[in-house]
């Protein structure tokens, strides 16, 4: 049996050497948060739990892929009643959809020296393009990924009919994330 | 009838800052109790930016009254009125002037802790008294609900002293704070 074992080592290394781009395993402390207006006022939020897969080579754009599985009822804006409103029906409507899904197979150099992912996401079952312009800074082993997306929450249903008025709740999401990655 | 006080009358400004604070204490409590069991929808938004308007407001009276009280003179009990009864309604209006503090701010420190925005009337902001806090949160809701049942209970006993002036010692303790009406020099 033990040499058995010796013999897969080897083994195990030519088939895990040649994968087009790198997949990152994300670090504890990872952020995944948001800022929106309601009644005049900026509010921020962050979903607690989500689950990010990411290959990622600045070199090999092509082969790269992001897949984020974000659970809706891990949102966190610091206001327990605002946290239960968004959880309903007229919001994520997590009891139903429990989950949002980010996936990206598509990316682009941008002139600053960023990235641009253009992912879709979708979120209430409805599917949406939502670019995330992201900086990659590599340290060491590691990689820091910053990222920026915008979107508009009425494409997704978030908060349609008495609450589509811009002026109680704004219309515009930004969305903002921060993960650290190690090989 | 002058805007201060005399000894027999209270002041133009006292009785629009009693009869004001009044009216807004009552439908604070009238909004305040029907609001909390409203399900989430914009007029429950609206209801309570209301209720948290009018809180501020009574607030600031409650400041103006408070100070105007400490400049102004304040008319004489009834002659026949016995010590227990002094000092029963020293303590009342005592605790009603504690308690015109006490609800509007711990309402706002309520809001504050809860992390919801605050402005009044829709016109400006008024500042965060906290950060988020839900240990805090939950001790400024326990002062306001508990604040609301000793008020209504004060209330009960001011009424009623009130009416109880005017309609069985027959005085002018009542009349004297109505808007408007001048009552004579009380024989002493």
């Amino acid at each position: 049996m033990m040499k058995f074992r010796y013999l897969l080592l080897p083994l195990a290394l030519i088939v895990c050497a040649p994968l087009p781009a790198a997949d990152w395993s994300v670090q504890p402390g990872a952020r995944l948060g948001f800022e929106a207006t309601a009644q005049g006022e900026t509010f921020h939020g962050e979903f607690k739990t989500f689950a990010a897969s990411i290959r990622f080579d600045p070199a090999d754009l092509d082969g790269a892929r992001f897949e984020v599985d974000i659970d809706l009822g891990s949102v966190d804006s610091r206001n327990s009643e605002r946290d239960e409103m968004l959880a309903d029906a007229a919001f994520f409507d997590s009891g139903r959809q429990p989950k949002a899904r980010y996936v990206a197979e598509r990316f682009v150099a941008l002139d600053d020296g960023r990235f641009r992912a253009e992912g879709v996401l979708t979120l209430r079952g409805v599917s949406q393009p939502v670019p995330l312009a992201f900086s990659w800074q590599v340290e060491g082993e590691g990689a820091t990924l910053k990222g920026e997306a915008t979107l508009d929450r009425i494409a997704f249903g978030v908060g349609g009919g008495e609450w589509s008025d811009a002026e109680v709740i704004g219309h515009q999401v930004r969305v903002s994330t921060e993960l650290s990655l190690t090989p | 009838m002058p805007w201060r006080s005399t000894d027999d009358n209270w002041g133009h400004l006292t009785r629009l800052l009693h009869w004001g604070i009044a009216l807004a204490i009552i439908a604070l409590a009238v909004i305040g109790l029907y609001m909390e069991a409203m399900p989430n929808s914009m007029a429950k938004l609206k209801v309570y930016a209301l209720h948290k308007s009018l809180g501020l407001t009574v607030l600031a009276l409650a400041l103006v009254r408070l100070l105007w009280r400490l400049f102004d003179r304040r008319p004489a009990y009834p002659a026949a009125m016995p010590g227990w009864q002094r000092q029963l309604s020293g303590f009342t209006h005592g605790l009603l002037y504690v308690l015109m503090f006490a609800m509007p701010l711990s309402g706002w420190l309520y809001n504050s802790a809860s992390n919801f925005p605050l402005r009044w009337f829709n016109l400006f902001r008024v500042p965060a008294l906290s950060g988020p806090d839900p240990e805090l949160k939950s001790l400024a809701l326990l002062i306001h609900q508990a604040g609301f049942y000793l008020l209504a209970a004060l209330v009960a006993v001011h009424v009623g002293a009130a009416l109880y002036h005017h309609f069985v010692q027959r005085d002018a303790t009542l009349a004297r704070m109505l808007p408007g009406l001048s009552v004579p020099k009380e024989p002493r």
